[in-house]
């Protein structure tokens, strides 16, 4: 996701911030139409994610050579809406979602413009990032390698396989974005194999930890702004947010997972974004 | 001295580290002491750690900024536990990783069955656009590698464990080779109705090797580019030879090359001289485990004698 983001970069802090919540709230319409799209989408995580994606692709568009990796790739439809709305994808991917022909499957692909590595086999895209910001090291280059993975993802043995290989590393350059809304497939986080002291796991890796609110953009895009290429620690950011954020209707819901709709209910839940 | 298939990839990558900025070493902690790349290059040398998965992946993502990784460890963590990040970066992503993997077969030996792997080219055969070679020797190692470096295409590359062969007679043993090797290396020629042995891999083409001598007359066609797409074009040489085929291999049937060929050249005969369907628990050397699964000259040799007998009963 090197693409260049033009506007925000003129505009003073608050503007950006508008530029940015604009986004979000437009994201998060398109997200509810690829609900109501014959396939049906991961609803709930594409929402909570979307946040966090909005301000990682804007700090992508610094054009340092930051890439993104939305690691838990089952929330396709959230990347694809915040590629379109940050102006990387050309096209707008929700009336093509699933369909015959088209990229925008169910689990990102490389096909998609913006997206560079597969995702949704979960696990994978922690590496990807982190290999990435490796790259960037050797060739004393800045730019982050930022990869999102949601807190069930957290429970592959990958993701935590390519923390210590990060921290052994010293890979200051690269990002752990945590989207921690708390739920999975089957259910809660906390029912099927909680998370007890996340922060304390990822400080014991040689991680510098953040805990933050996963849905203040002002808050995300100021974590994500920094030069780290000179940082010798990977950094944890632990993202609390809302399963279904925006849509009041299934907000914190576990069964917003996957959800499929409508053309009615689809204008019913985007007329309550705001 | 000729060197082991993993050392004569070692030194030739290290060769070619000093001319290509761009090459990098990985390993999984187990590169061991005195690693020809790391004593050559230092600063593009890293040990990851037992992490096989995250090295495989971590390459995906050095290999899409611009980088040549190759990243090494042994055949069944490469293979098996490290399989879906080969599908996806090797596979899907067609990235230019190369996956030079040591102790194939049951060259493990006495190491036990966790450090067998009879199973790794069925694995990687099936993921689309995956170069696969076994080479045999020294020369042909450093021709490989320089190949996957010139290539730029994804590559898994299986050697064994420590010994050491004296290559064959090909271009590629006459010094630096830098086209792609012969797609089928007669060792020996017959007669279009003799048999032909087909050997894959190190320790089947010295039985391979080993059974011509002993069964003077039958042919040899070694072969170390064993994905479909070179099978296929290597397929059609063969049968432009002969119609009688052994494949001598060190690894299951299923999946393997004789299998494959056998799809290839629906024409012709092919059986296969390999692992049976055994898990080897006991210690010994490798020649010994190799017997334990029923893969040894006189195996091979029964096989060449069916394959002679087939074609008696056809010619009657």
């Amino acid at each position: 996701m090197t693409a260049v983001l033009d506007a925000p970069a003129e505009l003073s802090g608050d503007e950006v911030q508008e530029v940015l919540a604009a986004r979000a709230a437009e994201a998060r319409r398109l997200v509810v139409d690829m609900a109501a799209s014959p396939r049906g989408c991961h609803l709930g995580g594409s929402l909570s994610v979307l946040d966090i994606l909005i301000a990682a692709l804007h700090r992508a568009s610094a054009g340092d050579g930051t890439e993104v990796v939305l690691s838990k790739g089952h929330a396709a439809a959230g990347l694809y809406a915040a590629l379109y709305v940050s102006g990387i994808l050309p096209e707008n991917p929700a009336p093509l979602y699933g369909l015959a022909g088209s990229p925008y499957t169910g689990h990102p692909g490389p096909k998609v413009p913006g997206v560079r590595f597969p995702t949704g086999s979960l696990g994978h895209g922690v590496p990807y990032a982190a290999g990435w910001a490796m790259a960037r090291r050797i060739g004393s280059l800045p730019g982050l390698g930022i990869a999102v993975a949601g807190d069930g993802e957290l429970q592959e043995g990958l993701v935590w396989e390519t923390c210590q290989v990060a921290a052994a590393q010293r890979l200051g350059n690269f990002v752990l974005v945590v989207d921690r809304n708390g739920g999975q497939n089957d259910g809660m986080v906390a029912d099927i194999s909680p998370l007890p002291d996340l922060a304390g796991r990822f400080a014991a890796f040689g991680f510098d930890v953040v805990e933050t609110d996963g849905h203040d953009l002002a808050g995300l895009t100021a974590l994500l702004a920094g030069d780290r290429s000179s940082a010798t620690r990977p950094l944890a950011v632990i993202a609390a947010t809302v399963k279904g954020k925006g849509v009041p209707a299934v907000e914190g819901k576990a069964a917003s997972h996957y959800v499929s709709i409508d053309a009615r209910r689809a204008n019913q839940w985007k007329r309550a974004i705001k | 001295m000729t060197l082991s298939g993993r050392d004569a990839y070692r030194d030739e990558l290290a060769l070619l580290g000093a001319e290509d900025p761009a090459l990098l070493c990985l390993e999984a902690d187990l590169g061991g002491k005195g690693h020809a790349f790391q004593l050559a290059h230092p600063e593009r040398f890293f040990n990851l750690g037992i992490a096989e998965g995250a090295m495989v992946d971590m390459a995906a993502g050095l290999a899409s900024a611009g980088y040549k990784p190759f990243v090494s460890t042994f055949a069944p963590f490469a293979a098996l536990r490290a399989a879906e990040s080969l599908k996806l970066t090797l596979g899907y992503l067609a990235a230019g990783v190369t996956v030079v993997a040591p102790y194939a077969g049951v060259s493990g030996a006495w190491f036990g069955t966790t450090h067998h792997t009879l199973e790794d080219l069925a694995v990687l055969r099936s993921v689309p656009g995956v170069t696969i070679a076994a080479p045999y020797g020294e020369a042909e190692m450093r021709a490989v590698i320089r190949e996957a470096v010139r290539s730029g295409k994804p590559h898994y590359i299986r050697t064994g464990r420590n010994a050491a062969y004296e290559s064959l007679d090909t271009a590629a043993a006459e010094g630096p080779y830098e086209g792609e090797l012969p797609l089928v290396n007669w060792e020996f020629r017959a007669g279009s109705e003799d048999v032909c042995l087909v050997s894959v891999g190190e320790e089947g083409t010295r039985l391979a090797m080993e059974a011509r001598l002993a069964a003077p007359g039958t042919a040899h066609a070694h072969l170390v580019y064993l994905d479909h797409e070179h099978l296929t074009q290597a397929a059609a040489e063969l049968a432009a030879h002969h119609r009688r085929f052994v494949v001598v291999e060190e690894h299951r049937a299923q999946g393997g090359v004789a299998e494959a060929l056998a799809l290839l050249l629906p024409r012709c005969e092919v059986t296969a001289a390999s692992a049976n369907r055994s898990w080897p628990s006991q210690g010994g050397d490798h020649a010994e485990v190799m017997a334990a699964v029923g893969l040894d000259l006189p195996a091979v040799l029964a096989a060449v004698d069916r394959a002679g007998d087939q074609a008696l009963a056809g010619a009657a």
